[in-house]
This record gives structure tokens, C-alpha cells and sequence, in this order.
């Protein structure tokens, strides 16, 4: 029962969420200049005659006031309407649908991977001597700050120009989906390891870790059986970050590696101002921010029945 | 190529992408440009030896074209894509004559306002419906329709009235008033011949699965990562004058969409493609000194890049004298340098050099003169100088503010260049830089002083009546695309004149007093002509090139196994 009602409220505050997404997004589209219908009718080099403009006016409904404007977007949204796309004169569930998958699979692998690689690095890492601990630490400072732009750029010419060993470019196939997720990885991993190996060195000094040791227990076999799974609950509450970065760094990453995806539609999207792919992106953005916080919370739940729901 | 060197150039890249453009101090601009001017190179455009079939070719482009329906979009990748998909009605030669395509032959009324095509009865769309005058029909309706939003093609045919079925192969068009571009603009990609099945049934299905009569058929087009075409069997109709009417050669054409020039430059490098038809101009030096690679600069027709366009309805530019200061101020060698790495060829009049009628006499008028700028300003009144050292006149600073929005045709670092050429005649240039679509806002509304950047390609010096016939200045009721509201009624009479006459001796004299007038009334700043950048491996023969868009033909190209 009280779980009951803990589903209810979160469940009404992902929706309020995702309205006041969709309210900053309309508000920030429409307020920006620049004329829809213009966009619409391909930009600077168009020749559009004055009734072809007026008509598209009146097919999108951007004649009509922006407060009624705001009132039919709602209205069809509730009804799961998303619009159809300016630019690509589809509807804009069909886009995002069909650009959905690619998108899913370079982030999946790269939190993937970011976490496989955090924990590598960190229980390697965690208490050894200080110069080991200071090298790694400072690659992970350089990897962390360093634009994926770059990272990608050195690894496409050493890997796949240089060497030869992977294609640089597409969305066909695990071969093209290495580069573009280590990219993309890189930056989450060493961010998500100096969290993790702060948390390890933490639990490390906890008394039941000497009592494992104690039992004879290898150095290794602690650090795995004992102390990851303790070390591995501030990660969790990190989700949010990490699906952020990949989602911020797919559109530079999709671009650098010509992989289609949401991260290049929301550029594109954005430049030519077509605001109903951009409101549907940024309200698909917001509903995986909404069901990742309310995972995060679920997992934090059941790990650490202390931690109270709020 | 050792992996030092290729860091080397990454950070040379890094340079280019930071500063916009490290021009090397010691060294001239120095132009590699060929086949631009007005001599044409006639093996550019036409088959020389015949090829061998087979094979796929892999090219790169560096942005998608969003639709394959050629009738409603103004895309530049339109002009090739165009090419590999379908045909056009009539074909421009590499002089600038029309010459036969789908139509065999044409007859125009003495009126000028009635044009007959006789068309070719053995063509056939790839579906197997046959092309005859209704497809014609429907093409013309189809671009003006407003269903299909066409920003560009219901515009070249805005005259078109209606036109009537003579017998199945027979098509008669109306136009309102005598139109002479009419045949020109047919020529273009953009007014290619569409499927009629697919316009009268399903005309939202053309794009994404256009069906055509052209020399290939698309297999697969997945958004923002590439296009797949292979071979039309049977394909015997392509304009004559190439020399090549029969299949293509290549077996496939598989095009990817990769907007990053470095990944460009470097998949051609490594082999991982064949050719690209964006090739990065910052990696002009390194293609051009790789024995494997070959690079053209080619030179499309019509109206060139302008660095800068007037509103003469806004202070100071009503005065012609400062107009023509400005341009001359204007180091535009410079400036294609640092924008073209040597590709791009400086332009100091306003219609491109291999467009036909163009009259090379106005050429030194606007040319780069910092001691004449000074003189004409001087002239104007404006001798009086502020603090800053910036002119003055009657107590108000020589100042006007620019627009421009950031894009690789037009980078920033345009904008910069120019304000320091500005300041050295004491011209206080002040740079706003804004988002695409409030530029186009501005720009239609004509809230600004001046406007950076800007082309309109065409394959006709008509182009000069779109950009600067005051019937192209905007009202209420029609968008043009003179907007800077330019008014010069002898320029008027010889474009009006041009339009309604089809004798080349007349228009050629018609269109010289135009390129005059332009030179003399400055409406533009010219600025470099408006180049298409190729890069291919020597294996790549028997390229040609569209002489209405200068733009590469896949028609006749063919892979040599024996090159590397």
C-alpha cells in the first residue's frame, strides 16, 4: 500500500516533469526569432510565393496566437500526438522511432563499457602506491576533461586510418560501433572511476574488510566479493550524470563518426528550427531522465533499505 | 603515412577549427583552380575513350539533402543527386546552348509564349511506366503545386499558365509573357522529370523511393547516413552531347553521408572511399601533393559569392560613393585565401565567369584599392576623423552593423577579416552573429544595414534579374530575393529586355549593359565564385562534369583496377 502510493506520486511528478519540459521548450523555440514558415520553405534561397507562405501559416497553425498555439500542442500531446516534422514532413514519432534504435545502441555500449572500464581501473587502483594512484588519476583528469570531439578524432586516425583496423564510419554492424563507443565512453568511465576507487579506499577501512582479510582471504577476492558490491551504490545514484553525458555526446559523436541518431536530429533539428522534432526529442529526453531517476531510486531502495524513499 | 604525421595534421585541423584560418605569412595566394574562367575545357564535359564496366564506387558527401523529391527542396546536393536518379527535358551544353534530353527538339511561338517538345518515345521510367507528354504535364503541376512546397522549382516556372497534350509524345507549354530562361532552368536538377505514377498516387513516396528514368535506381536511402543506387539496365537515353547515352559503367554507387570534412579528406586517403564530392578546402594542399588522389575546383554558373549585400534604403549605404569605397576596401584575394587554402578564385564583378553572356571588360572596376577607397570616401564627405581614427561626417561616425550566421561557405573569420580591412579606411564594421533562421527573419523584413554572404546559382545570367530586377525586391504579396531593395532602372530595361528576347547577339549586349551597370552601382560586394570542391583516387576515370551545375555526371565513370 505505502509502496502503492510511493508508484502514484512518482508517477505524477514524471508527468509534471514532462510538462514543464515541454512548456520551457515551446516558450525557448518560439520566442527565439525566426520565422517557422521560412524554415519551413528551406531557408535564405527560397523564392516562396506570399500565398504558399500563407498556407503553410495556416496548415501548421502558426497564424494563430502562441498562447492557442501552446493549447493545441498540449491538447494533441495528450493524445500522443507529436506533430509531424517541418523539414522531414513526417510525423515526428515515426523520426524519432526510426532513429531511436541506432542512438540506443552506440549509448547502451558506452555506459556499458564506462562502467566495465570504471570498475577495472578503480579496484586495480584503489590504495596502491601513490605513484600508481596519482598516474591514474591524472589520466583520468586529462580523459575526463579532454571534448569527446578530440578523443574521437585520435582514436579514428590511430584505429581506423592509421591502422586500419576498424571502419571509421556508418551504423552498420559491432565493427562500426567500437570507435564511436569508446568515444563516447571514455569521459563517463574516468569520471565514473575516481568516484568508485574514493568509495573502495572508503570501505577498504571498514572493519568487516579486515575481518575477511583475516580469514585469509586474497587481496583480490576481498576488493571483488566484498567491496565492489558495497563501493558500487554511489554509482547508481550517478545514472542520471552518465545518461546526460551520453545523450550530450551522442550529437557530437554521431557527427564526427556519420552514424545516424537522436543526437544528430536534435542538431539538425535545432539549426533549422524545426520545433516539433525539437519538442519531441527534448520530451523523449525527459521521460528517459524520469524512468532512469525512478530506477535509480527503486535500485537505491533495494540496496540500502536505510535509504528512505522520499 | 606514419601516425606522427597524421597527429601533425590533426593538430593543423585543430588550427583551422580555432582560428578559423592560419594563413601562412610567407607564402602568395596562388590560385589551383581549373577549369573555371570562361575557356571551357570540352573533355571535362563529354566521354572521350570508352570505360569498363563494373565495379562500385563509394562516395562521400557531407550533408543530407532531407528528400529526394528534387521539385521541393533548394539543396546543392540536388545537382548531382539529381543527375544519378533522373533526367531532365532539355540538357545545357558546355557553352551555355540547350541542347536535346528527353525532349529531341522544341519549338518556340514568335511570341515567345509558346514552347512545343517533341519528346523521345522509348523512354521509360524504372517501374516500366513510359515517359510521354502528360509525365511532362505532371512534373510542371506537380512543382507548383503547393503541396509540394517547392522554394525553388515553382519559382523558375513561375510563368508557366498551363499546357496541353498534342499527341502522346507531343507536350505544348504556356507561359504568361515570353520567358526566355524557360529552357535554361529545365535544364536544371531541379526540375528534373519525376515519376507521374508516384505524383498523381503517392506523392508523398518520392522522398524517400523516387522512381526515375535515370541512369541508376535507388536501392536504399537511410536518413543522415547514406544512399545506396545500382545500375540501370537498358538506360540508352542521356543527352548526346556527352557522348555517353548508354548504361553506366559503375554496377553500384553506394554514397555515405560524412559531415565531418577530416573523416572526408582522411576515408579518401586511406582508400576507405573513392571519391568525394565536398572535398575540405583546408586539405586542398595535402590531396593535390598525394600521388594516389586527384582534386578539380570547379565553378558553378550564375551569381558568385558576395562577402557582403547593401540595403540601399539604410544609412550610409544610399550613397553609391560609399558603396564602391567599401567594395574597393575589400581585399577579396585575401579572403579566398583564408577561406579556399588556394582553391577559390577571387571575384571582383557579380556574375560567374563561365556563365554564358558573362563580359570579363567589368572586371578591374571593384577591384581591391585601398588608396581609391580612401579617395571616394574623401569625395563623400566623410574626412573628418573621432578618437578612434574612424571617419566622421556632420558629427556621425561612418558605422554600419553586419548580419551573418556561421557556416562553412561564410566562416566568422570572413566577417573578421573584412571588419580589418574596413577599419584601414577608417569604416567602423561592427559584426552581429545570429542563428540561420532569425538571419532569414531580418533578411526578409529588411532590418539591416548589411547582410555577409550569400549565392544564388543558376545556370543563366538571369540569375543577376533574381538578385537585383526591382521586381525581385519583397512586398507584402511575393518573396524575392532582392533584399537589399536595389533599384537601377537602366539595369532593369536590359534584364526585362533580356527575358523577352531569345537572339544571342541582342542578349549578349543586353546582359554586358547589366554586368555595367551592376559594377557601377555596387548593389553587392563580389567576393569568390562559388566553387564545387571534387577529390577522387586515381583509379576514378572517366568523370564529367554537368555544365549546368558544374557538378560531377557518374554516367560514365568507370574504376580502373590497374591504378592504385
Amino acid at each position: 500500500m505505502k509502496n502503492l502510493r510511493l508508484i502514484v506520486r512518482r508517477l505524477l511528478s514524471g508527468l509534471g516533469v514532462l510538462w514543464g519540459a515541454a512548456t520551457l521548450t515551446f516558450l525557448a523555440v518560439n520566442l527565439s526569432a525566426g520565422d517557422p514558415a521560412m524554415a519551413i520553405l528551406g531557408g535564405p534561397g527560397a523564392m516562396p510565393s506570399a500565398e504558399l507562405i500563407a498556407k503553410v501559416r495556416a496548415e501548421y497553425g502558426l497564424d494563430q496566437p502562441l498562447i492557442v498555439q501552446y493549447g493545441q500542442y498540449l491538447g494533441r500531446l495528450a493524445q500522443g500526438d507529436l506533430g509531424d516534422s517541418y523539414n522531414l514532413r513526417k510525423p515526428v514519432g515515426q523520426v524519432i522511432a526510426s532513429k531511436l534504435g541506432a542512438t540506443a545502441q552506440l549509448s547502451l555500449s558506452a555506459a556499458a563499457l564506462a562502467v566495465l572500464l570504471a570498475v577495472v581501473v578503480a579496484v586495480l587502483s584503489a590504495n596502491r602506491a601513490p605513484w600508481i594512484r596519482s598516474l591514474v588519476s591524472g589520466t583520468e583528469l586529462v580523459v575526463s576533461s579532454a571534448p569527446s570531439f578530440v578523443i574521437g578524432l585520435i582514436l579514428l586516425l590511430v584505429f581506423a586510418f592509421g591502422w586500419h583496423l576498424l571502419p571509421p564510419s556508418g551504423s552498420n554492424g559491432w565493427r562500426a560501433l567500437i570507435l564511436p563507443s569508446v568515444a563516447l565512453a571514455l569521459p563517463v568511465a574516468a569520471v565514473l572511476s575516481q568516484v568508485l576507487r574514493q568509495s573502495l579506499e572508503d570501505i577498504l577501512e571498514q572493519p568487516f574488510i579486515a575481518m575477511a582479510r583475516a580469514r585469509g582471504m586474497s587481496e583480490t577476492g576481498v576488493r571483488l566479493k566484498h567491496a565492489l558490491r558495497h563501493a558500487l551504490v554511489p554509482l547508481v545514484t550517478l545514472a542520471g550524470f552518465v545518461f546526460a553525458s551520453l545523450l550530450g555526446g551522442a550529437v557530437v559523436i554521431e557527427l564526427l563518426f556519420s552514424r545516424q541518431g537522436i543526437g544528430r536530429l536534435m542538431l539538425d533539428a535545432a539549426v533549422s528550427k524545426d520545433v516539433p522534432l525539437l519538442l519531441g526529442i527534448t520530451l523523449l529526453a525527459a521521460a528517459i531522465y524520469v524512468v532512469v531517476n525512478f530506477l535509480v531510486d527503486l535500485i537505491n531502495h533495494w540496496v540500502d533499505p536505510r535509504a528512505k524513499a522520499v | 603515412m606514419t601516425l606522427t604525421t597524421k597527429l601533425a595534421r590533426l593538430a593543423a585541423v585543430a588550427c583551422v577549427m580555432v582560428l578559423g584560418a592560419c594563413k601562412p605569412a610567407s607564402e602568395a595566394p596562388r590560385a589551383n583552380v581549373t577549369g573555371a574562367g570562361s575557356a571551357s575545357h570540352a573533355e571535362d564535359y563529354r566521354e572521350t575513350s570508352p570505360g569498363k564496366p563494373g565495379g562500385t564506387l563509394r562516395v562521400s558527401t557531407a550533408s543530407d539533402s532531407t528528400t529526394l523529391d528534387v521539385h521541393s527542396i533548394s539543396h546543392g546536393n540536388t545537382q548531382w543527386l539529381g543527375r544519378i536518379l533522373f533526367d531532365c527535358l532539355v540538357y545545357q551544353d558546355e557553352n551555355g546552348n540547350i541542347s536535346p534530353w528527353l525532349a529531341k527538339s522544341w519549338d518556340i511561338s514568335p511570341d515567345g509564349k509558346t514552347y512545343t517538345f517533341h519528346l523521345r518515345d522509348d523512354v521509360t521510367y524504372s517501374d516500366g511506366e513510359k515517359f510521354n507528354a502528360r509525365a511532362v504535364q505532371l512534373n510542371l503541376e506537380h512543382m507548383r503545386d503547393p503541396a509540394t512546397k517547392s522554394p525553388l522549382a515553382a519559382a523558375y516556372i513561375a510563368p508557366y499558365v498551363d499546357g496541353r497534350i498534342v499527341d502522346e509524345y507531343t507536350f505544348e507549354a504556356h507561359l504568361r509573357e515570353p520567358y526566355s530562361p524557360f529552357l535554361d532552368v529545365l535544364a536544371q536538377s531541379y526540375l528534373s522529370m519525376l515519376s507521374p505514377r508516384q505524383i498523381e498516387h503517392a506523392p508523398k513516396s518520392i522522398a524517400e523511393h523516387p522512381i526515375g528514368t535515370g541512369p541508376f535506381v535507388l536501392e536504399s536511402y537511410t536518413r543522415d547516413q547514406g544512399l545506396n543506387f545500382v545500375k540501370r539496365t537498358g538506360y540508352h537515353w542521356a543527352p548526346a552531347v556527352t557522348r555517353h547515352q548508354g548504361e553506366a559503367y559503375l554496377d553500384r554507387l553506394e554514397v555515405s553521408i560524412v559531415p565531418e570534412a577530416m573523416i572526408r579528406f582522411s576515408a579518401l586517403e586511406s582508400d576507405q572511399s573513392d571519391f568525394t564530392v565536398d572535398a575540405p578546402a583546408q586539405n586542398a594542399r595535402a590531396i593535390r601533393n598525394n600521388p594516389d588522389l586527384q582534386m578539380y575546383s570547379r565553378v558553378r554558373k550564375g551569381n558568385p559569392f558576395r562577402s557582403l549585400t547593401f540595403n540601399v534604403e539604410k544609412f550610409p549605404f544610399e550613397d553609391v560613393v560609399v558603396r564602391r569605397a567599401v567594395a574597393k576596401a575589400i581585399d577579396s584575394e585575401g579572403l579566398a585565401w583564408i577561406t579556399g587554402f588556394g582553391e577559390y578564385q577571387p571575384k571582383t564583378d557579380l556574375l560567374a565567369s563561365n556563365t554564358r553572356y558573362y563580359d570579363p571588360a567589368f572586371k578591374d572596376a571593384l577591384r581591391y584599392d585601398v588608396a581609391e577607397a580612401n579617395r571616394l570616401l574623401d569625395r563623400a564627405g566623410w574626412t573628418g576623423r573621432d578618437a578612434q581614427g574612424y571617419r566622421v561626417k556632420d558629427g556621425k561616425r561612418l558605422a554600419a552593423r553586419v548580419l551573418t550566421y556561421e557556416t562553412g561557405a561564410y566562416p566568422s573569420s570572413v566577417a573578421v577579416a573584412i571588419q580589418a580591412d574596413l577599419k584601414k579606411v577608417g569604416f567602423d564594421l561592427s559584426i552581429d552573429l545570429i542563428p540561420l533562421a532569425q538571419l532569414t527573419e531580418q533578411r526578409y523584413t529588411g532590418n539591416f544595414q548589411l547582410l555577409g554572404g550569400g549565392y544564388w546559382h543558376t545556370n543563366t545570367a538571369d540569375g543577376l534579374y533574381i538578385l537585383y530586377h526591382s521586381h525581385s525586391i519583397n512586398t507584402p504579396t511575393f518573396i524575392g530575393q532582392n533584399i537589399g531593395s536595389f533599384r537601377d532602372e537602366p539595369l532593369d530595361a536590359a534584364l526585362t529586355a533580356a527575358r523577352l528576347t531569345t537572339d544571342p547577339v541582342e542578349l549578349q549586349k543586353l546582359y554586358s549593359i547589366a554586368q555595367q551597370r551592376l559594377v557601377e552601382n555596387v548593389p553587392a560586394v563580389p567576393l569568390y565564385e562559388s566553387h564545387v570542391l571534387v577529390a577522387f583516387r586515381n583509379k576514378v576515370k572517366g568523370l564529367m562534369f554537368d555544365t549546368s551545375h558544374n557538378t560531377p555526371i557518374f554516367t560514365a565513370v568507370w574504376l580502373d583496377p590497374e591504378a592504385k
